[in-house]
């Protein structure tokens, strides 16, 4: 009997599917969420919106990112959907720091692992103490997110370079911190884990327990926050956090923000994973995602961090733009 | 001590959103004397004076990586000081503003220094 090898429809592309991209140097990997409304096609990458093209079996997607210069490119990634599968090709366009040369993609099925098969629990299930060096896999850097009103008139009036926090020694808090690529070191007591983050000077507190935060404790930018196993994945959630902005592109984060981070370790323990998804509907329509990916390092030491703003100051003074500084306070924090 | 040029482009880099002071369409390339030396966090800067064609000289704000990241890799406060002549190559400001985040350092006895943290 002939094999009868059926072709994809368009309406196949519809869902949640799980994209891998291999740059010359490191694999990618994102959430792509594709819908239909009407007759548009509308698809989103870790929460942000990318454009989308499709024609019966292929598929054209352009997804924003950026580099860690801040230099903003597009990655183009076509291909075709058979098998339930999508794989293609695609290359980087636009001017970026870092190069990459053209390579393979792909796509599956998001997979809904059941996590009722682990049952949560407060103990600690995973070895993560030690000192982790950060790797450059897995994240897209996707660049642009889907804001809600209020999360667009607020980036419409941040000013790149001066509102940002850490140039005038500001700690730039929970997500950015997490993704950045400084070293960090967890230690584990009774009923918490302590993150020091090499970059500020930075000290986070998970507690394992019941703990909750005081009637009068601020909100942070390092927020209060939980933790919880559930097998041997670390799920912390953040709450009790302090306006800030997300990345250095100025989008905010609200103090009704609760971040999401889900850490696994390699079989081997030497290899750390985090995905970081943050929920704040007063500024995001979707929820923006990041991932990072870490090494255990022990052969290197988190080193001291003094911060000083001169460098940020004095030349605002000098290029005469003290005055529209301090005119913009109320826009920052 | 002139500004040599221009050349292709390649490297990456820094902690903070530059985009915004910097642009990655071209890479230049400037040979000068150190005016001043800032080798703090959140990043390290250099004051560069560079000869015009003209017998004047202009002064170069030059911006690098955080001091953790460059200490980490033997870029040291002592190792580029006030007086000394380097070249310096990196992505200039916008608008022909006399900036530029740093890529690589050459220093007169050869040494050279890249400011090139992971992604």
């Amino acid at each position: 009997m002939p094999c009868l090898l059926l072709k994809a429809n368009e309406l196949d592309f519809e869902g949640r599917w799980i994209v891998s991209l291999q740059d010359n140097k490191r694999t990618l990997v994102g959430l792509l969420e594709i819908e239909k409304n009407n007759q548009d096609w509308k698809a989103y990458l870790e929460g942000g919106p990318v454009e989308i093209k499709i024609k019966e079996n292929e598929i054209e997607i352009l997804a924003d990112s950026r580099d860690v210069r801040g230099f903003v490119f597009n990655r183009r990634l076509s291909g075709s959907l058979e098998d339930n599968k999508i794989q293609g090709r695609y290359q980087q366009e636009g001017t970026a720091a870092q190069k990459e040369a053209p390579g393979p993609w792909s796509a599956i099925r998001e997979q809904i692992s059941d996590l009722s098969v682990e049952s949560p629990s407060k103990t600690k299930s995973a070895d993560l103490t030690g000192i982790w060096t950060a790797t450059q896999e897995l994240d897209f850097r996707k660049y642009s997110m889907t804001l809600t009103q209020d999360g667009k008139d607020w980036l419409d009036s941040y000013l790149p370079y001066y509102d940002q926090p850490d140039v005038r020694c500001t700690s730039i808090g929970l997500p950015a911190l997490v993704t950045y690529s400084f070293p960090f070191e967890i230690l584990y007591s009774n009923e918490r884990l302590t993150f020091l983050y090499e970059y500020q000077a930075k000290v986070r507190r998970i507690w394992t327990n019941d703990e909750k935060p005081s009637s009068f404790m601020t909100s942070s930018r390092m927020g209060f926050s939980n933790g919880i196993w559930e097998g041997n994945e670390l799920v912390i959630k953040t709450r009790l956090l302090e306006k800030t902005v997300r990345d250095f592109r100025g989008e905010l984060i609200s103090e009704n923000a609760l971040i999401e981070e889900r850490y696994s370790i390699s079989d081997d323990g030497e290899t750390l994973t985090a995905l970081i998804i943050v929920d704040d509907p007063d500024n995001y329509e979707r929820r923006p995602i990041r991932r990072r990916q870490w090494v255990r390092n022990s052969s290197t030491e988190i080193f001291p961090y003094s911060c000083d703003p001169d460098s940020f100051y004095i030349p605002m003074y000098e290029d005469g733009e003290m005055q529209m500084y301090i005119d913009r306070s109320p826009l920052r924090f | 001590m002139f500004v040599v040029g221009y050349l292709f482009s390649g490297v990456t880099h820094s902690h903070h959103s530059f985009t915004s002071e910097f642009t990655a369409e071209k890479i230049i390339k400037l040979n000068g004397n150190v005016k001043q030396v800032w080798f703090r966090n959140p990043h390290v800067r250099y004051l560069l004076t560079v000869g015009t064609s003209e017998d004047k000289s202009e002064t170069w704000d030059l911006r690098g990586s955080p001091v953790v990241w460059l200490a980490r890799k033997g870029w040291t406060k002592d190792i580029i000081s006030m007086g000394d002549n380097i070249i310096v190559e990196g992505y200039p400001g916008h608008n022909g503003r006399k900036m530029l985040s740093i890529i690589r350092v050459t220093l007169s006895d050869g040494t050279v220094l890249i400011d090139r943290a992971p992604e």
